[in-house]
């Protein structure tokens, strides 16, 4: 937004599904307007709805580029941390979804993409490449991710352990990483249900940490994945 | 509100739709030009790759698409070939957004597409002698060139401005002039046959896309000197000069039957009409050339299987609609401008003033 260039969508020649699907889509006025009304109506609803409580607003990094991680029992997860930062921001916001699940139909893919903002990770093949195009976007350009490092919903409320996918995004870069804990989405909309209950939901935003001193290899991301998945376990435990 | 008999005919009227011979005869020609055509391509299918077979369907049916979702606006009513039209538009500009990176500048793009909106209601609502749809030209220019001086942002100032201004010009304002044409119920005529907007836009519709195809034929037939070849490599000499006969001749033929009992019936007028169109919809595509160069794309989208965008289809239409207006309004002399004798501000005639 800040530099003015004569260039292109990168998506040009895309179309479709093909486009929505796509990491190097750019989007334009309608969905500008429309995730302005989808995270206004998202805020005013977990506000009166859940009650939403915030912890910690002040360790959330000022701009972009950025990573959101924290515990995954709920659709509504990724509303409540995306709630939590600024609305001017929503452009910039990318929750990484599961491709099986938010971009299974075009019709899907094209409410994920232009609402949502959602970036699609395909579970069942999660290449190396998809994953070094999510970890150069993140580096070139200003982005924020929401990011469930579990891979998926727990079905029993109790926390998975995390798969290394976001120390393949974030070993050796400058990017901060934030490590959040929620409670009460398990309770208020638990995988398998269909309408969310009327029940209190609070998160606990953690310190930012920066992994430029790890090596982007095998060790350095296993390294970020074991870091960050004890500081979700230290914000649970303090959490009430 | 005043929705008297005659607008509500003009705006919904869609028993009239085919009334016009004229009407007819181009909605009868189009559609066996079509069938002719699906039907050859059936026929070649064994002489020639499947491949080829493919991308020639594919653009067909891609044809099939865009004729009918022009044909039946036009058809069903005035306030329908508007929506169109505003459909259309703010399609367009969308593309040219994208291909250019207007499309990053939000409230720049936000303001053309209230300009696009705003054109559209001044001519449905067809303001006294359509003097709001005039009066949006350099009022929506001005708010897109000021609109963004208080972001404090003076990079890239005059392209951002620049491209808003030329983006609302051609595809709210220029493409907006259809929309105006729709006011033409019952052009003023000495004949028995109730002239409205449908056989012209019809018309002028056929006529900018067989000038396309004519250029094509012509300059693949005898074409040798280029034309352009820095914009568009491929366009010739022959090939221009060969639409602008054929299309001439066209309009003129059309044009005969269509203007009967007005001043437009008459052989200098019409060669004046035929000549504008095919000129025009060479430059406008030749404009949308030049853009698509400058930038280094060879199609503004995908929009369209075979064609491309939008716009790579619409390109030719651009800078047609405005010369057409003025042109047959100039023509009727008393009589004109077009629209003058239906009933005015349709929609705001409790308002002040």
């Amino acid at each position: 937004m800040d530099q003015w260039k004569l260039e292109p969508a990168r998506d040009l020649e895309l179309s479709g599904a093909a486009r929505h699907r796509s990491y190097t889509r750019e989007s334009g006025l309608v969905a500008n307007v429309a995730r302005f009304a989808w995270w206004s109506a998202m805020r005013a609803s977990l506000k009166v709805l859940h009650r939403l409580q915030v912890e910690g607003n002040e360790n959330l990094p000022a701009h972009p580029s950025f990573v959101l991680v924290a515990n995954h029992s709920s659709h509504l997860d990724a509303m409540v941390l995306g709630s939590t930062l600024p609305l001017r921001m929503r452009d910039q916001l990318f929750p990484l979804a599961a491709g099986d699940v938010f971009f299974h139909t075009p019709a899907l893919a094209a409410f994920s993409a232009t609402v949502l903002n959602a970036l699609p990770v395909w579970r069942k093949k999660v290449g190396a490449h998809a994953i070094q195009q999510l970890r150069t976007r993140l580096i070139e350009e200003p982005s924020i991710y929401i990011l469930f490092p579990e891979g998926g919903r727990t079905r029993d409320g109790a926390m998975k352990s995390f798969k290394s996918g976001i120390g393949m995004m974030t070993a050796g870069t400058e990017v901060p990483v934030v490590p959040c804990h929620l409670q009460g989405t398990f309770e208020a909309f638990p995988p398998d249900t269909y309408i969310p209950r009327l029940h209190k939901v609070s998160v606990r935003i953690g310190r930012p940490r920066t992994f430029e001193q790890l090596e982007n290899k095998r060790p350095g991301w296993d390294k970020v994945t074991r870091v960050l998945e004890s500081d979700v376990l230290a914000l649970q435990q303090t959490h009430d | 509100m005043t929705l008297d008999d005659a607008t509500r005919e003009r705006l919904f009227g869609y028993e009239r739709a085919l009334a016009h011979p004229a009407s007819l005869g181009i909605v009868a020609g189009v559609l066996i030009g079509l069938v002719i055509s699906g039907c050859l391509i059936l026929c070649l299918r064994q002489r020639m790759e499947n491949q080829t077979y493919q991308e020639l369907f594919a653009r067909w049916r891609s044809w099939c698409w865009l004729i009918g979702g022009i044909i039946a606006p036009i058809l069903l009513g005035a306030a329908w070939t508007m929506l169109a039209v505003m459909v259309l538009s703010l399609l367009c500009f969308r593309e040219f957004a994208r291909v250019t990176g207007l499309f990053r500048e939000k409230t720049i793009s936000a303001v053309v597409v209230l300009g696009i909106l705003l054109v559209n209601f001044a001519a449905l609502d067809h303001w006294q002698d359509d003097r709001l749809f005039f009066a949006l030209g350099p009022l929506a220019a001005a708010l897109i060139v000021i609109v963004t001086i208080p972001l404090d942002r003076p990079t890239g100032f005059i392209q951002r401005v620049a491209l808003g201004v030329l983006g609302f010009a051609l595809f709210g304002f220029s493409l907006g002039y259809m929309s105006n044409i729709a006011n033409v119920g019952n052009m003023p005529t000495t004949g028995t046959v109730k002239i409205d907007y449908r056989p012209i836009l019809l018309m002028v519709l056929v006529a900018v896309e067989l000038n396309d195809i004519f250029g094509f034929l012509a300059g693949k037939a005898l074409g040798r000197r280029r034309l352009l070849p820095m914009t568009s490599p491929n366009k010739t000499w022959a090939g221009a000069i060969g639409a602008l006969v054929l299309t001439t001749a066209l309009v003129c033929g059309i044009g005969w039957s269509l203007f009967a009992g007005t001043p437009l019936q008459h052989l200098g007028w019409l060669l004046g009409l035929g000549i504008l169109i095919s000129i025009l919809g060479q430059l406008g595509d030749l404009t949308l050339s030049s853009i698509k160069r400058e930038i280094g794309v060879k199609d503004v989208g995908a929009t369209l299987p075979g064609h491309g965008g939008l716009l790579d289809r619409f390109d030719s239409l651009v800078l047609v609609p405005p010369a057409v207006y003025h042109y047959l309004s100039l023509a009727l002399g008393e009589a004109g401008p077009l629209g003058a004798n239906q009933t005015f501000r349709i929609l705001t005639s409790g308002w002040g003033g």
